[in-house]
């Protein structure tokens, strides 16, 4: 089938057949029930996307992903460091140390010679959507003549939504801007995602949806009717135009558990975490395999050293 | 009184195929009658050649009788003799010599509408209720634009065709080859092989149905055969877009079994930042006139998925197809994807000769298939 493409001189797109694609290899967020739950983990070669609101674990998802790519292929990894481009400040330094060491103590045989997995996640920060942009040429050689120890396969954008939210006003000509921007960045994005094989991770925040009237943010997008997180109906922020730009996207929802000592009410901000669920959907998510998928969810309690899943009622939500 | 016959020979030939075609369409088949669609002459020609004993069994009439019907039909010596004629300018066609385009240009509007009745193939959904609204599927020689909200199915429904449109002829498909244009990256490839081999499941079971030789079907084809035959183009900018769709009618006289074209998603690289609108409007129009000639060339279906965006009119926001209006009339038919309540429905918003209508449809594993709930409602009646 490929003798076609045999004469080199010739620009011809070349053509693949699927068969002669390999499936797209995935990145392994470390939880068994979350891989399970996204037939490996997030997609290389795509743009996944993590809508939540503040305080639900975007941030840990990121961080924890950077990390565990650099775990070799057969322990879920891809043998990667990752880029980590990040909007809000300031960068959880502390938090990031903290996965690293828990990482390197779970596994001492492949983290060798003290060294730190912090090591291979590389930072920049970014300030508003048009220097976003204007960086992308230095990504650009960064990925190409990476002098890393590990070639660069992770960008994540933490997040998306900061760029864009404050700066646009809600004119025409402003919202156009910024959808074009979008489709710019997008467009980048899944250039080098292809040539480099790259995941690319970018998070985005919620809206409260205030009128059940017609807005533009009644427009369902999803496998979800209604997007619930704390007792409220949200929807993804930076609307429509940006949901064209991702291929998959996830939903983190939490939900504070009403325990028994529910009427003591006030406790320490770390206790009450504990009494805080949250679980992942999949919004869109093209590659979907599993029956069970399209409306799957599952828990993933945040803990202090790593994201595990705790899975205890079939399908559903459960406590940590 | 030949016409009549004709018609008679035409009409059980019709009944026949769709007994062939499968068992999912049965109720529906009164309603079927009328669009005649692939049945005709080109399976006149086969009923005239082959298998009598399968004619009388499945039309429950005597051998002699049947043998008679085939008497009649091979016999009808116009009739073969314009099955013929059509069967030699669809081969004209397809040869992409401009010079026989001209020619063949000149047709009234009674062999168009031969031509369209015997000639005018589909490729299912795999969605029985869509396929109604459809009259049978996504026609060849046409343009389709699908278009619907992120994560409401378009890639789904753009697998799903590319992998119908190798149906064998004897389960009423057309046996083809797909181009499969991918703008966006959202094309997965393990996706893709599920969708394969349910595909290939439901073939067999078709086999099993009409008694076939069982080890003979399985041995021709499976999943990895299925993707074999899926050529696939991955496009990171406008400017590759454009040559591809250039390059494409060479491709497809060297390839001259592909019968589908899906490009997902036609609109991508043209949200970037075009200053220049009237130059995106130039250059959309061209793409869509060369997709236009190629669909009707080379007899095969074009379908464009599109992004919706929203558009301030009125007063309020309200969703539309992107890429403005001139690129709207481009396209001949044009199918929404929506949700209601927690269902997937498609409605024909544009199209010459179909009514306007909708259907539920759901994704599953296995791809495209009927409403779930559609489905419990018409099993309790």
């Amino acid at each position: 089938m490929s003798q076609i493409q045999s004469d080199p001189s010739s620009l011809r797109p070349a053509f693949m057949t699927p068969q002669k694609l390999l499936p797209d290899e995935k990145c392994s967020l470390g939880c068994p029930i979350l891989d399970c739950c996204m037939g490996g983990g997030i997609p290389c070669n795509s743009i996944t996307e993590i809508v939540a609101e503040s305080g639900s674990g975007k941030t840990q998802f990121c961080l924890q992903l950077s990390l565990r790519a650099q775990l070799p292929p057969f322990l879920g990894g891809l043998s990667a460091s990752s880029l980590y481009l990040y909007t809000e400040f300031p960068f959880p330094t502390r938090r990031l140390h903290q996965l690293s060491s828990a990482l390197q103590s779970q596994y001492p045989q492949i983290f060798v010679n003290n060294y730190d997995p912090c090591d291979g996640v590389f930072l920049q920060s970014v300030n508003t959507a048009d220097q976003l942009l204007d960086i992308m040429p230095q990504v650009e050689s960064f990925l190409e003549n990476s002098k890393t120890r590990l070639p660069v396969r992770v960008i994540v954008i933490d997040s998306m939504a900061a760029l864009f939210r404050a700066e646009f006003d809600n004119t025409a000509s402003d919202l156009i801007r910024r959808s074009s921007l979008f489709f710019k960045i997008s467009g980048k994005l899944k250039e080098f995602a292809k040539r480099f094989n790259l995941v690319v991770l970018v998070t985005n925040q919620v809206m409260d949806v205030v009128d059940s009237g017609e807005g533009a943010n009644e427009i369902r997008i999803g496998n979800l009717n209604g997007m619930y997180s704390s007792g409220r109906r949200i929807s993804p922020a930076l609307g429509l135009s940006w949901a064209n730009c991702v291929n998959s996207r996830l939903f983190l929802s939490k939900d504070e558990y009403e325990s028994g000592s529910a009427g003591g009410g006030e406790k320490g901000f770390w206790e009450s975490t504990d009494k805080t669920k949250r679980w992942l959907l999949l919004l869109v998510f093209p590659s979907s395999t599993r029956p069970a998928l399209p409306d799957g969810c599952t828990s993933i309690p945040v803990r202090k050293e790593e994201n595990k899943a705790a899975d205890r009622e079939s399908g559903g939500s459960s406590l940590n | 009184m030949a016409r009549g016959v004709s018609v008679i020979v035409k009409r059980r030939t019709f009944c026949l195929l769709s007994k062939l075609r499968g068992f999912h369409h049965q109720q529906s088949r009164e309603e079927r009658k009328e669009y005649h669609q692939p049945a005709g002459y080109t399976a006149l020609a086969l009923l005239a050649s082959s298998f009598h004993s399968e004619l009388a069994s499945d039309l429950e009439i005597s051998d002699g009788e049947a043998l008679e019907n085939l008497k009649v039909a091979s016999s009808h010596g116009s009739l073969m003799d314009r099955s013929n004629a059509i069967l030699q300018r669809e081969q004209q066609q397809q040869s992409l010599n401009p010079k026989d385009w001209i020619a063949v240009d000149q047709q009234n509007a009674w062999d168009l509408l031969h031509e369209e009745r015997s000639l005018m193939t589909r490729i299912s959904t795999s969605c029985a209720d869509l396929d109604d609204i459809l009259g049978g599927g996504i026609s060849c020689k046409q343009v389709t634009e699908i278009g619907g909200v992120p994560g409401i199915g378009k890639t789904q429904l753009g697998i799903q065709l590319a992998v119908n449109v190798q149906m064998p002829s004897y389960c009423g498909g057309l046996g083809g080859k797909a181009i499969y244009i991918d703008t966006e990256g959202s094309f997965m490839v393990e996706r893709a092989q599920e969708i394969a081999e349910a595909y290939v499941e439901d073939i067999s079971e078709y086999n099993r149905f009409l008694h076939k030789d069982l080890q003979a079907c399985q041995g021709e084809i499976q999943g990895k055969d299925v993707l074999q035959n899926i050529y696939f183009f991955r496009i990171c900018s406008y400017t590759e877009q454009i040559a591809l769709i250039n390059y494409l009618e060479e491709f497809i006289s060297d390839h001259k079994d592909v019968k589908i074209v899906i490009i997902d998603s036609v609109a991508f690289h043209f949200r970037q930042g075009f200053e220049d609108m009237a130059l995106r409007t130039r250059i959309l129009g061209e793409m869509a006139l060369k997709l236009v000639k190629l669909a009707k060339m080379c007899n095969l279906a074009v379908v464009l998925l599109n992004q919706v965006t929203t558009r301030y009119m009125e007063g309020s926001f309200q969703l539309s197809f992107s890429l403005g209006d001139n690129w709207s009339r481009c396209c001949t038919n044009r199918i929404i994807l929506y949700w209601n309540g927690n269902e997937r429905y498609a409605y024909i918003d544009k199209s010459p000769y179909l009514r306007s209508a909708a259907a539920p449809y759901s994704v599953t594993s296995r791809g495209i298939r009927n409403s779930a709930s559609h489905c419990k409602r018409s099993k309790l009646v």
